[in-house]
Formats: structure tokens, C-alpha cells, sequence
């Protein structure tokens, strides 16, 4: 409750500042305009965050009203389709990468024409651009760094990773944790698309060419890259298999101190810091030929027959790139505003643990887009879906690539 | 009957159909004839729905013949039918115990309906999370409980092997109760003085039961039957939330992908012709339990 | 004597091994929604948390309005059951005892309606829904309770069960057939419809895509559309759902043990019969 007001109080006195600094920031109309916006990301506990700045933008913006639906994660994306074709979507709502190409493509989404694209992450913008125009603004960022338990690094007497590894410093560091303990694993790393393509980044690989026209899914590369993903679980076994992972979760293994390193998201930070007790940190990602890693972003778009377009960018917008949002979002630790100056994101450096927070902003040198099209899921499930077999041991990761690559040409057309 | 009976029969029927015909024609038949339209073209299901958009992506019969010549409408079909095998057997015979048990007038029988009907109550979410827990293999109560008897149990959910018992096992556990209390209902029908009358022939408890009860109770039986096959054919939320359709698709069945197609690769034409697929099977086997009842199920007495 | 003791000693071993087993997961439930968010995943499962917390229950009663949501569900719950069981009593009704000329088609087709899967009509009827203009109203998730083939289907097989001669005698007598429907028929089939009322007011209850796409409006929200919020895109907070999820059970299970009478009443007893 203290904490609320606290965010109410610097809410108020940003929103003046920004109001006194708002010559580029035109206020969208001056009549009363009433809009809607549904979202998922503050499901789940941040719906007040969001509500506290949404009281902020209507300080700012008076004339301006915003109904906010805040639903569940596992319906939204049915609800928000048979919205979109029944005719009665919001004004403007949030979609997740995954779903955002294919709304975009079929027309369901209108062009933010005259965005102000000053304050944003270069590269989290750009995944919301289709062929040139921009149809999306990433209302928040996550990305990927590899959180390690020290104790198990102290126990095996080995030194701390690094953010100048390669996979072959990683592989070794987790064999020495994996000869601990029988029930003791180097690292967890899901066999999954989204885990793949970026390894295949990493690896010098890609799953589309360059101008998305042909896949390149079983190229050296990214062959290299499977077999190195899962090797680990059926040879050297320093990552569980399904069988020993026995229906725990990666996290759960991890906070149960039997886990070295795990790359996942910075989302993890607050729950590692609740139920870890040993001493963790971070570090930027492991490369091989290259760095990559891995981020995460939703757009917050606008709906193609809104009536209420000027009025429904200008709640997005300010709701991504504002100081006065970005700031309130890290305060709440919620996740990360996606924008390029980093003065606001340095009160998100101060926060313990991890002490290497700076490796998050390190790590935003080498983003990698995700490969949008616009059968992007279908594209997904095919290529976990072979890579799971190869990782059950049923066929070599050459022959599930091989299968992905012909699968993915007879049943999907790239532009 | 005469014609004038019939013409008084359907004057008198009016006013006792006229809310659920009149339901059915708005929220059921209306949708269910659209979604033929529906699947004979290959709107994404985002494309706003009305007859315009429908005309301009007609496709005709392609989405029927593209499914029926992959593979991989059979091969979820053989899951489907799997499912329904080892599913209807378990629920039916577990039902019927339970039906009987609690059909005892005996003290505390309140407390075992109550709990009896628990597993109904549970949301699937929170029942098939438990499930996932209990069947964990090193960590889950029913592998131990089996290694008691010497048994070494696999790791259910994630072998291509057990994932669809796992599947069948928790979906009895959570339907049990249901049709459990539908046959309980039927059971409360039957008149006690057969029993009377056939005590005083001294016959058995037990040939009471295959002589009296179970003719009795053959028309609840057939509804049973006839509704947990509509269902089975159309699980999915144990599915989507303990399996996704894994270990390597060996749980993917019908609705899962009906789903996938309509909601998660943007096909509700293809996920539309799917779903009639579908119906057909299910009308299809349906017909042949409504004929086949005649044979077995007695009503009246 | 003996005898009975031992059959009260049989009978009571088994009712009990039923209840530990359809209980254990029930109780796995309970003990969760105690833990502390910490205490979740400790190996070994904690079966009785060491250090119980009412967290999570407090968590659930602060996120929403939750009287406003649990009156809401209430009111829509009761509408949509009383609904289902008038209408689907009604037609059961006219199918079994009136048999009009064309009844055996229409009940096919009735019957027929369940067998096509909602994912695909979901688009469909919302758009009709939109057209009729109900979106955000209350009648839009009550009013498809007049149509339930479920229900229908079940009271026919019961209704088919009670003898003709019933009505005829009634009939004679100078009923009206809302009469005979009324003081005849319904009491006949007390058990069945207390099964009905109760499936129905908990798939009524726990429904939760049909609300989520028709009541936009935050004060029009249910109980079970407010719990789901509760699940997040980074994962879900498992204390606090199962905690919601035993809350919500809560009214059901209430329910259920008011309905538990009309089980406990041999339905067709003697008077009635001769």
C-alpha cells in the first residue's frame, strides 16, 4: 500500500515535468474521447501498476478517457480473434510476438503513421515493423541472460561464467557440477524453437534468409546448433532429460539448488530472489561464433476500424516510451520499458540481487529479432516439434532439422 | 393416431417447446450452419466474419480433401479413438460402483456423496496440475505407491506410451462422480417392491442386482453411453493443460487440433471442415447406439 | 447380527479407500493454497506445509471486487440454472408425453447440435450475438440456457421411464397438460432434476470463455473471469489460484448438498405407484 503511494506521488510530480517538456507530445484532440485497451501483461499482479499509470496519462492528457480490460494470459489471444472477426475489438490492445505478424498481415491492425519513434529501443521497434511500416510500438522488454547458482560453482571449484564464454567454457563448467551429484545438473536449456533459433544465431545460423523468402532451417549452421542443444541431455547428460526433470519445472529445479546455470529470462529475478537461498548471478548469454541473445517484447497496436485512432496512439505511445510510465514500471518490477535512454533504466541497475545487473544492458548489444512471419506459430510448432524427437533419441538432429526444413516449405508460403 | 389427434398434439406441444426450439435456432442450429459455410473456405478467422468475406475465400471441397489425405488426421483420430477405448470401459464400470455404493442407506452416506463429487467440482485447471503432480515420476504418490507393490512405474507424461493412459486415468477420476450420481438417479427410480417381490422369491443379492437393477437401469445406462462418447470425442482441456498434445504429438487428438488450426495457425476454414469430420463420426456412431438400444434398454416397466 | 456388522464394516472399508482416492488430489489443493510462494516446490513434497500462511487467500480477496463479482455470479448462475431446467423440463415434456408428430426428428436434431465441437461456432455466434445487439448485457450469457440438449437429452430418458397411464388417468380426470406437467411429471423426476440443477450451476459457474468474450464491462465481471486474471504471461502464481479455485468451489458445493435431499427421497415411493 505504501508502495502505491509512492508511485501516485512521483507519478504526479513526472507528469508535470512532462507536461512542461510536451512540445513534441501534441495532445491528441481536444474533445473528450473515450477509448478502450485490453491487455495480458499486467494480469497476474501488476494490474494496479497499470492503473496507477493510466491515472498519470489522464493527468496529462485529461481529455482523454481509457477503459482497461486486464485478461488472463491462456484466453486472451482466442478472445482478442473472435473480437477482431466479429467486428467489436478495442480501440487499441496488446499482442505477443507470436501473434502479431499474422494480425498485422491480415489487416487487422492500422499503420502508426507520425509516430514519434525518437524514445525507443532501436531493435525492439523494428520487430514491430512489416515491410516498412510500423504497425506496432513494443510496450515493454525482456530479454535473456544465464543466471548461475555460485555455491554449485564454488562446491565443484570452478571460476564464475563470464560474458566472454563460448558454449565449450559452459559445456565443461556444467560437467563439473553435473559430477557433484547424481541428482545435481550443469544447466537447463528447453529444446524449443525459441530457444533454437537463437543458439542458431549464436552459431552463426539462421532459420529464414535474409529477406525472408526461403528457409534455411537444416543449413551447417544451425545443425551445429542442434547437436550442441541436445547433446547435452542425451550424451553428456548435464541437462536433464524429461525423465529426470520429472514433471518439475526449470525454474523450480533451479531454485531447488540443484541446478547450475539456467539462461532465461530477467522476469526470473524476482521470483529467484524470493525462493533462492544461495548466492546467484548473471551473466551475458554464451556465444560460439558470435554473441546473440535472446528478447522479448508485446506490441501495444491499434485496431484498423477504430474511429479513434489519433487519441488511441497517443495512450500506446506514451504508455511505451513515456519517462513517467517507464519509470513507474521499474519501480514496480514489473519488466523493462523499451527505450533507448538508459539515465531512467540506472534506478534498475541498483537492485540486488543479481549484483551483475549490468549484464542485462550488456546483453542489448546482441539482440536477435525474432524470425516474424506471418505463420510464425505454425513455423514454431513444426520445428520444436522435430527437435523434441531428436531429443527423445528417436532421430539425429540432421535428420530433424532435414525433416523441419521440407515440412515447413510444403506447408508454409513466405511472402 | 388421427390427424386431428396429431394437429391437437402439436397445438398442445407449442408452448412446451417453444423456449428451447426457439434457443436452438439462435445460438445453436444459426452458428452450426454458418460454420459449414464456413468450412468450405479458407477465411483466416480474423478477416471480419460475414457473407461478403465468405464468398470472396470459398475454396469449395479443398479443405475436406487436403485433411483427408494427410496422415495426420488419422493418425489423431487413432489417438482420439484410443482415448475412447480405454475411457469409456474405466468410467462406465467406476460410475456404477459408485452409483451403487451410494445408493446404501447407510449412515454418513451424505459425506461420501459430497466427497464422491468433489473431483466433478475441481476446475480442470487445478485438477490437472495436481495430476501432474501425482504422476511425477520420482517425485509423484502413485509411482511410489506402485514401487510398494514391486512395480517400477514409467514417467506417464512424458512417454509416448503412458501419456494417454495418464490422460484416460484423470479424466475417469474427475467424470467418475458425474455419471456416478446420473446412475444414482436412475437407481432412486426403480420401485423398491421389485426387490420385495423378489426377496420374498429368494433371490440373491446378486441376482437381484443383474435381474432387477440392471434392466432397470438400462435407460439411465444408455445415456450414460451415448453422452460420455459425444464427450470423449471431444476432450481437450486435460489435454491442452497436462500434455499440449505431447510427447511428440502422441496425445493430439480431434478438438486439440481443431483448436490449434482455428485459434493458433489462423484456419478456422480447415479447423471448420475438421470439426464436421468430426460430427460425422460421432453422428454416425450415435445412430448406430440409437438403433442398437432397442435391443437392450427397456423403459417402463 | 454378526452378519450386518461385518456388511457395515465391508461397506464402510470401501467407501472410505474411494475417498481417500478421489480426495488426495483435493487435498494437495487445500495444503497449496497455504504455502508461502517459497515453500511451493520443496523437495520433498511438503504434503502439510511446515510454516502455513493465509497469503494466498489474501492475495485473492485484494486483487478484485470480489463481493461484486461473487453477486454477479450468483445472479447470472441462478438465472441460467432455473432457465435450463424450466425450458429443458418443458420440452422433455412434450417430447416424451405429448409426442407430437415430428418428435423423433427434432430430438435428432437436438441431440445432433452436441456433436460439433464450440471452438468453430464461437465466432459465429458472438457475431450474432453483436447483431442482436447483447454484447455487455447480462441476457447474453443467460439467454442460451433456454437451449441445453444436454439437459434435454437426460430428463427425456428419465421422463420416458414414468408410465403412460399416469397421464392418461390425469387426463381423465380433466388436467390441464401445464397440470399434469406441474403436479405429475416434475415431482416424478425430483432426481433427475436435482442432478440437472446441479450440473448446470456448475458449468454455469465455472464458465469462463463465453463471459470473458460477451461481459467487457469490469462491473458485469464474474467470479471465474476475475480468478482467471490471475494467471500471468511469465507463469502463474499456483498458491494463489488453487486458493481462488477453493473459494469458488465454495457456493457449488453448497448447492450440491441443498440438492442432496431430493436424492435421498425414494422417488417413485408407493403412493404414488399402485
Amino acid at each position: 500500500m505504501k508502495e502505491m503511494k509512492q508511485w501516485k506521488a512521483m507519478a504526479a510530480g513526472t507528469a508535470m515535468a512532462a507536461v512542461l517538456a510536451a512540445g513534441t507530445m501534441t495532445a491528441a484532440a481536444e474533445e473528450e474521447v473515450t477509448i478502450t485497451y485490453a491487455n495480458f501483461n499486467a494480469s497476474g499482479g501488476q494490474e494496479e501498476t497499470l492503473e496507477a499509470m493510466y491515472e498519470a496519462f489522464h493527468e496529462e492528457y485529461p481529455n482523454i478517457t481509457v477503459e482497461i480490460e486486464t485478461i488472463g494470459f491462456d484466453d486472451y489471444f482466442t478472445q482478442m480473434q473472435t473480437r477482431v472477426a466479429g467486428g467489436t475489438a478495442p480501440d487499441c490492445y496488446e499482442l505477443n510476438i507470436e501473434n502479431f505478424a499474422a494480425y498485422a498481415n491480415k489487416g487487422a491492425l492500422a499503420p502508426l503513421d507520425d509516430l514519434d519513434a525518437s524514445g525507443y529501443n532501436e531493435t525492439a521497434l523494428s520487430a514491430f515493423n512489416v515491410d516498412g511500416t510500423q504497425y506496432g510500438v513494443p510496450g515493454n522488454f525482456s530479454n535473456v541472460v544465464l543466471i548461475y547458482n555460485k555455491d554449485l560453482f564454488d562446491q565443484a571449484g570452478i571460476d564464475y561464467p563470464t560474458d566472454e564464454w563460448t558454449w565449450e567454457d559452459a559445456l565443461s563448467a556444467a560437467e563439473a557440477i553435473r559430477a557433484l551429484d547424481e541428482n545435481t545438473y550443469g544447466i537447463y536449456q528447453p529444446v524449443t524453437f525459441n530457444e533454437f533459433f537463437k543458439v542458431a544465431a549464436q552459431f552463426g545460423g539462421s532459420i529464414l534468409n535474409e529477406d525472408k523468402t526461403e528457409f534455411t532451417i537444416n543449413s551447417e549452421e544451425n545443425v551445429a546448433a542442434a547437436e550442441m542443444m541436445i547433446s547435452k541431455i542425451t550424451d553428456s547428460n548435464v541437462q536433464p532429460n524429461d525423465e529426470q526433470m520429472s514433471g518439475m519445472g526449470d525454474w523450480d529445479l533451479f531454485q531447488s539448488g540443484r541446478l547450475g546455470m539456467i539462461p532465461t529470462g530477467i522476469w526470473a529475478f524476482s521470483t529467484f530472489a524470493e525462493g533462492c537461498d544461495f548466492e546467484w548471478d548473471i551473466c551475458v548469454e554464451p556465444g560460439q561464433t558470435q554473441k546473440a541473445t535472446h528478447f522479448f517484447s508485446n506490441a501495444l497496436v491499434v485496431n484498423a476500424d477504430t474511429e479513434k485512432k489519433e487519441a488511441a496512439q497517443c495512450w500506446i505511445n506514451w504508455l511505451a516510451s513515456s519517462e513517467t510510465a517507464a519509470k513507474m514500471r521499474i519501480d514496480a518490477g514489473w519488466d523493462l520499458p523499451a527505450i533507448s535512454n538508459e539515465e531512467v533504466l540506472s534506478s534498475y541497475l541498483e537492485m540486488t540481487p543479481p549484483q551483475n545487473r549490468q549484464a542485462v544492458f550488456d546483453s542489448l548489444d546482441y539482440l536477435e529479432v525474432a524470425p516474424v512471419i506471418e505463420d510464425y506459430a505454425l513455423m514454431s510448432d513444426i520445428i520444436t516439434g522435430k527437435l523434441a524427437e531428436a531429443a527423445s533419441g528417436k532421430i539425429t538432429p540432421q535428420e530433424a532439422l532435414d525433416a523441419a526444413q521440407s515440412e515447413c516449405e510444403a506447408q508454409i508460403t513466405l511472402q | 393416431m388421427s390427424k386431428k389427434k396429431k394437429q391437437q398434439a402439436l397445438i398442445r406441444s407449442v408452448p412446451f417447446m417453444l423456449p428451447s426450439f426457439v434457443g436452438m435456432i439462435i445460438f445453436s442450429l444459426l452458428p452450426i450452419v454458418i460454420s459449414i459455410f464456413i468450412s468450405l473456405t479458407d477465411w483466416n478467422g480474423l478477416d471480419k466474419l460475414n457473407l461478403n468475406t465468405l464468398s470472396q475465400h470459398f475454396v469449395g471441397l479443398e479443405n475436406y480433401i487436403n485433411i483427408l489425405t494427410t496422415s495426420e488426421f488419422w493418425k489423431v483420430l487413432g489417438h482420439t479413438l484410443y482415448y475412447i477405448v480405454l475411457y469409456i470401459p474405466l468410467v462406465f464400470l467406476a460410475s456404477l460402483g459408485i452409483a451403487v455404493i451410494l445408493n446404501k442407506n447407510m449412515k454418513g452416506i451424505t459425506a461420501f456423496r459430497v466427497m464422491y463429487y468433489i473431483p466433478v467440482l475441481t476446475s480442470w485447471v487445478a485438477a490437472s496440475l495436481i495430476w501432474k503432480w501425482v504422476l511425477s515420476p520420482q517425485y509423484g504418490i502413485f509411482n511410489q505407491l506402485l514401487s510398494y507393490i514391486g512395480v517400477r512405474g514409467p514417467s506417464w507424461l512424458t512417454s509416448e506410451v503412458w501419456a494417454m493412459p495418464a490422460i484416460v486415468l484423470a479424466s475417469v477420476w474427475k467424470d467418475m462422480g458425474f455419471f456416478g450420481l446420473f446412475l444414482l438417479s436412475g437407481l432412486k427410480m426403480i420401485d423398491t417392491t421389485y426387490y420385495e417381490a423378489a426377496r420374498v422369491d429368494g433371490a440373491g443379492k446378486i441376482r437381484q442386482f443383474f435381474s432387477i437393477t440392471l434392466p432397470l437401469l438400462t435407460p439411465s445406462i444408455f445415456f450414460c453411453m451415448i453422452m460420455s462418447l459425444i464427450n470423449a470425442f471431444q476432450l481437450f482441456p486435460q489435454v491442452m493443460i497436462m500434455t499440449e498434445g505431447g510427447p511428440n504429438g502422441a496425445t493430439q487428438v480431434m478438438v486439440e487440433r481443431i483448436y490449434t488450426y482455428g485459434f493458433k495457425y489462423f484456419k478456422m476454414g480447415y479447423a471448420s471442415a475438421y470439426s464436421w469430420l468430426l460430427f460425422v463420426i460421432i453422428f454416425v456412431l450415435t445412430v448406430i447406439q440409437m438403433k442398437g438400444q432397442k435391443g437392450w434398454v427397456h423403459y417402463e416397466s | 447380527m454378526n452378519r450386518k456388522v461385518w456388511q457395515n464394516v465391508r461397506f464402510y472399508t470401501v467407501a472410505c479407500l474411494i475417498s481417500v482416492i478421489v480426495m488426495i488430489p483435493f487435498f494437495w489443493m487445500v495444503s497449496t493454497s497455504l504455502k508461502s510462494k517459497g515453500a511451493l516446490m520443496a523437495l520433498p513434497i511438503e504434503w502439510i506445509p511446515a510454516e502455513p500462511t493465509l497469503d494466498a487467500y489474501e492475495k485473492v480477496f485484494s486483487r478484485f471486487p470480489f463481493l461484486r463479482a461473487m453477486l454477479n455470479s450468483l445472479f447470472i448462475t441462478f438465472s441460467y440454472t432455473f432457465i435450463t431446467v424450466l425450458s429443458a423440463s418443458m420440452a422433455a415434456f412434450a417430447f416424451t408425453k405429448i409426442r407430437f408428430p415430428g418428435a423423433g426428428a427434432v430430438l435428432n436434431i437436438y441431440l445432433a447440435s452436441m456433436m460439433i465441437p464450440t471452438q468453430v461456432t464461437l465466432i459465429p455466434l458472438f457475431v450474432i450475438m453483436n447483431r442482436l445487439g447483447l454484447i455487455n448485457t447480462y441476457p447474453s450469457v443467460i439467454l442460451p440456457a433456454m437451449f441445453r440438449a444436454f439437459g434435454i437429452f437426460m430428463l427425456v430418458q428419465q421422463m420416458r421411464s414414468i408410465p403412460d397411464d399416469f397421464i392418461e388417468a390425469a387426463r381423465i380426470d380433466g388436467a390441464s397438460m401445464f397440470r399434469i406437467f406441474r403436479t405429475v411429471v416434475l415431482p416424478l423426476c425430483g432426481s433427475s432434476i436435482a442432478t440437472l440443477t446441479i450440473t448446470t450451476f456448475m458449468e454455469s459457474w465455472n464458465d469462463y470463455l463465453w463471459p470473458l468474450l460477451m461481459l467487457t464491462d469490469k462491473n458485469k465481471m464474474t467470479l471465474t473471469l476475475a480468478l482467471n486474471s490471475l494467471n500471468g504471461q511469465y507463469g502463474t502464481e499456483y498458491n494463489v489460484l488453487m486458493a481462488g479455485s477453493l473459494i469458488s468451489m465454495i457456493p457449488i458445493v453448497i448447492v450440491y448438498i441443498c440438492a442432496q435431499k431430493h436424492f435421498r427421497q425414494g422417488v417413485m415411493a408407493g403412493g404414488v405407484k399402485s
